[in-house]
């Protein structure tokens, strides 16, 4: 099995646990953690795909909330100070990826007029 | 805001905020092929298949750039709030066209062969030691995984579960995302131009990112400044307006807003507990302030949504000390009442009376 097929196998099995936990946690847990889902069922399978996509976080997360080990201040903390740093790497390399791409672009042969090698049978 | 969960909170502004993006949506798509083939160098287009894919991956572009100008635009100047209103079913919107852009692909250029067009995608092009011919497809794999994340975690459930600190944080992908298309455009389809109009396009909608996401950055670094010491100082009396808040920033980078409201003043966490927005720039109407992003509301002095909604923030003390209002930087737990302050008939703002 070469590279490419364990990557796309790893996929397949990523999200396959990520459907196993979406079926216990939209099922089961949702109901024990938070007040306002209980009763509201139409809304839980537009979760389902964000939770094959992220179960790992969804799991964690329930379980801060199950033992309530995540401090209350912590909600409320915004994190602006990431903005800075993230817009910064965004545009830093924006701007090196465009300039690499523009220096490399190659545009011979293409706008090169096309030359006739023979007259060929027809005149 | 809260209460149960449905699947969309529909309203009548969200059915004009969504008609008028899918009305762009195929206004530009309808452009893009049938208008402009001469202009944007695909008038040889070697069938509809590909032709279709340029079409929804130009659309997915421009649809990312005009979300991310979004929000800078809106805290530089608050008449385009009303963009920022509905932006997560914009965002959605934008996966579904980088969807359709990346089906085009694949069911074009990997689908008649014996092997599986998933492995065939991640194994056709494989010159990662070179930066002309550099394997694009995979910036392009990568920013579209950003984008099913984030798309698939804007319902509210996912704010409330997560935190917004947490969601906030995966959210960011957004910068990444950005980053990679504009990275699988220049090393893919920018290396086929022949004539520049896209290319100027492409550079022209990049750089807004940039400009306005640099000079809102920029902005609010130059209005807030860090404080230290137990009890921060806020600001003099007579600079507060009716209504409306002072933004303080504490040591430990926490924002409070300090609302004056009928000569008295009152201090709620600047983080509405939905998406953190600035809750500090909405109005105080009968106590209750309204938070400019998405509508939700406090009351400013204990910090909660009013009845039947249960949205809670942090609130702060206040005291008046030789003429300048200070707050503790110490948060209350959500929802504390505290008592407004209230301020001498002297020390009241011009118009105003206790």
């Amino acid at each position: 099995m070469d590279l490419a097929q364990s990557i796309v196998m790893a996929v397949q099995i990523w999200g396959g646990i990520g459907l196993s936990v979406a079926a216990v946690f939209l099922t089961i847990g949702m109901d024990r953690i938070d007040e306002d889902a209980r009763g509201s069922y139409i809304f839980r399978p537009l979760l389902i795909p964000g939770v094959m996509l992220i179960w790992p976080l969804v799991l964690w997360r329930w379980w801060q909330i199950e033992t309530q080990s995540a401090p209350w201040a912590a909600r409320y903390r915004a994190v602006r100070g990431w903005y800075g740093a993230a817009i910064l790497a965004m545009s830093i390399g924006i701007v090196v990826i465009v300039a690499t791409g523009l220096s490399v672009r190659q545009t011979w042969p293409a706008d090169a007029a096309p030359v006739q090698l023979s007259a060929g049978d027809k005149p | 805001m809260s209460v149960k969960y449905t699947p969309v909170q529909w309203n009548r502004n969200k059915w004009i905020y969504d008609a008028v993006m899918l009305a762009g949506v195929g206004a530009f798509l309808w452009v893009f092929l049938y208008i402009t083939p001469d202009a944007l160098n695909h008038d040889r287009a070697v069938n509809p298949q590909i032709h279709n894919a340029r079409a929804f991956g130009a659309c997915a572009f421009v649809m990312l750039t005009i979300i991310l100008c979004i929000g800078p635009a809106a805290r530089l100047d608050t008449r385009f709030l009303p963009l920022l209103y509905n932006r997560r079913h914009f965002g959605v919107m934008t996966t579904f066209v980088a969807i359709t852009h990346a089906s085009y692909i694949l069911n074009w250029y990997f689908a008649f062969s014996s092997s599986n067009k998933y492995v065939g995608l991640l194994s056709a092009n494989t010159s990662f030691g070179q930066i002309a011919g550099f394997s694009f497809e995979l910036f392009g794999i990568f920013a579209l995984i950003c984008l099913l994340i984030l798309a698939t975690t804007s319902h509210d459930f996912w704010l409330k579960f997560l935190t917004p600190p947490v969601w906030k944080r995966l959210h960011y992908l957004i910068y990444a995302a950005y980053f990679s298309v504009a990275a699988h455009i220049s090393l893919g389809i920018l290396q086929d131009q022949k004539n520049h109009v896209f290319t100027v396009l492409f550079i022209g909608g990049a750089s807004a990112v940039i400009v306005l996401h640099l000079a809102a950055w920029w902005r609010e670094r130059s209005n807030v400044a860090a404080r230290d010491g137990a009890w921060v100082q806020v600001a003099r009396p007579g600079a507060f307006s009716d209504g409306f808040a002072k933004i303080v920033k504490l040591s430990n980078g926490d924002r409070v807003a300090v609302y004056l409201m009928n000569g008295q003043l009152s201090a709620i966490s600047n983080a509405c507990a939905h998406q953190n927005g600035p809750l500090g720039e909405g109005k105080v109407i009968d106590c209750l302030v309204t938070c400019p992003w998405h509508g939700f509301q406090y009351d400013v002095r204990s910090g909660r949504s009013p009845a039947p909604f249960t949205e809670m923030v942090p609130t702060y003390r206040l005291r008046f000390e030789n003429g300048m209002i200070e707050v503790h930087p110490d948060a209350n737990p959500p929802g504390t009442y505290v008592d407004p302050l209230p301020l001498p008939a002297t020390a009241l703002p011009q118009g105003l009376s206790a």
